[in-house]
């Protein structure tokens, strides 16, 4: 089994009199996609500028492909793609002449960097902005700009701080497909606060709160709880009266968003063995016609907020 | 090698895609003409040493604008992010960035040697005192561009930097004037800082090595503590 890429442990990030990441540990295996999720705050930003480099723990370490961020930051840096937030690059120079000089000072020359550059401009579709200066860019290509500077020398991980924060529907459409085409051979770190956002492209998600990681993976957090989406030909009385019978089911709650069919439920409840089978039997013996009974992937958001809540009760 | 000499040129680009770079050259040029035809028509002497004196202030009053973007610009727009999560150290930064604002003196400099070759044409110049006083502008400016880099690496905001810079500048330009009131031995220990102090003997063709070796200093210690301030994150 390969060792994981990223190694994170007891991690302490400290201004001053204020505790930003409080003891935070992880790894990070070859080809995950990875989401941070936090409230803004929260020390994603933190967590991000010490695995590249940027800044140095208080406390802890952190290791990138083998390489200590605080003895070996150099070879660290070398193995690191970075897009931090609201994707800062120099106005003055051109798209190209900007690709070229971030190809160059990762080492790359020549016709290595030449290549590079020509390859991470098509893979971002910048062909048609490569001779613009960067301050006349739109917000959603300076992001692309971003990006494809990280991926120039086809670094072992990729770190990238809210990269679709000010990008319209299409754009954040182009970015998911980008990271759906990285997943796999490329090792991916996503932060975002936005939870659908990291849902549709992690394969774990981790949350932090107040510098404290709350998990190191919510979607299997999430795994002693099931949703399940029905369409039943009854009133929602009817199916609460119908499903308080079933042992462990939850909650039920109508489905109202734009374009939901009548008779659409959300059921919440706890996992176990024959659940869908108990439900279909409680329904058929009451005569509620089932039409649709669908298994749905664990809500982020609720597993967010119950964890958070969790740590606030504790708190308490 | 090959990162600095990248670094060098992104620094040398971005100096000179700003009107700063050609403001402070034009100004430089149009009041050492001024300066360098009056004194010839009122002395009537090929001496360079009143011009000199005149550089001397002149780089007291402009590295500040040359240096102060340098780093706190960089800290402003966060583009430092980007230079210092890429593989290159905080010293090859430092000395990218201090050997273009040097570059640009000397360029200054070499535009002004034309007023060594008028003298040379016209008349019987002493070349002493011109040689030692370009050089004492050449290690006077090191100093000071080092002093500048300090300033910009330390605050994000290039006003507060280049105030910053110029009130040091100025505070060792006239130290030894009130140097001297102090006690013994602080009195020596302060006058010893003045800028205008080391600079005297160059520009009257006078060579010592204290004079060179404070300068010198002065660079390396400000280069120094440049890459410390940056690395300190």
């Amino acid at each position: 089994m390969n060792p994981p890429i990223v190694v994170a442990q007891n991690l302490v990030k400290r201004y001053g009199p204020r505790l930003a990441v409080r003891g935070v540990s992880f790894t990070i295996d070859a080809g995950e996609v990875v989401g941070l999720l936090g409230p803004n705050g929260s020390g994603k930003s933190s967590i991000f500028r010490i695995l590249t480099g940027y800044l140095t723990p208080t406390l802890g370490s952190v290791s990138v492909a083998g390489h200590d961020a605080v003895t070996r930051s150099l070879a660290l840096r070398r193995e690191v793609g970075y897009v931090p937030e609201d994707a800062p690059l120099y106005d003055h120079m051109r798209v190209a002449e900007l690709l070229r000089f971030m190809a160059r000072i990762k080492g790359l020359s020549g016709a290595a960097a030449r290549r590079a550059v020509e390859s991470a401009a098509a893979r971002l579709g910048l062909a048609r902005v490569m001779t613009m200066p960067i301050a006349k860019l739109s917000r959603g290509f300076r992001q692309r700009v971003a990006i494809a500077q990280a991926l120039l020398n086809e670094p072992k991980l990729l770190v990238l701080d809210e990269p679709t924060s000010g990008l319209d529907p299409s754009q954040v459409n182009a970015f998911r497909d980008l990271i759906r085409s990285l997943a796999g051979r490329q090792t991916v770190l996503i932060a975002s606060h936005v939870l659908p956002e990291i849902a549709q492209v992690a394969s774990r998600v981790m949350i932090l709160l107040d510098g404290t990681l709350l998990t190191t993976d919510a979607l299997r957090h999430g795994g002693d709880r099931r949703r399940l989406r029905l369409e039943v030909d009854g009133s929602e009385a009817e199916l609460r009266a119908c499903l308080a019978a079933v042992a462990g089911v939850r909650a039920v709650s109508a489905r109202a968003g734009a374009g939901d069919p009548p008779g659409g439920y959300i059921v919440e409840a706890d996992e176990r063995p024959f659940l869908a089978r108990d439900i279909a039997a409680a329904l058929a013996e009451r005569r509620l016609a089932l039409s649709e009974l669908t298994p749905l992937p664990p809500d982020l958001e609720h597993i967010f907020l119950e964890l958070t809540r969790r740590r606030g009760e504790a708190a308490a | 090698m090959r990162s600095f000499a990248v670094l060098l040129h992104k620094e040398v680009m971005a100096l000179f895609s700003s009107p700063i770079a050609y403001v402070v050259v034009t100004v430089f040029l149009l009041i050492m003409g001024y300066s360098f035809t009056l004194t010839l028509f009122i002395s009537h002497t090929p001496s360079l040493v009143p011009l000199f004196f005149q550089m001397f202030v002149l780089f007291l009053l402009t590295v500040p604008i040359i240096t102060m973007r340098l780093v706190a610009e960089e800290r402003k727009l966060r583009t430092i992010e980007m230079l210092l999560t890429a593989p290159v150290s905080e010293a090859q930064i430092v000395l990218a960035k201090f050997a273009a604002s040097f570059g640009l003196l000397v360029l200054m400099l070499l535009l002004s040697a034309a007023y060594p070759i008028v003298l040379a044409l016209y008349g019987d110049p002493d070349w002493g005192p011109i040689y030692s006083g370009y050089l004492g502008l050449v290690l006077l400016g090191g100093a000071l561009v080092g002093c500048g880099l300090l300033a910009s690496t330390l605050v994000s905001n290039q006003i507060i930097a280049a105030l910053l810079s110029l009130s040091l500048f100025l505070l060792l330009w006239i130290i030894d004037d009130f140097g001297y009131l102090l006690p013994d031995p602080l009195d020596t220990l302060v006058v010893n800082l003045s800028l205008s102090g080391h600079f005297k003997p160059f520009a009257t063709g006078s060579l010592y090595l204290s004079d060179a070796a404070f300068y010198v200093s002065a660079t390396l210690l400000t280069l120094f503590l440049s890459a410390r301030a940056l690395a300190q994150r």
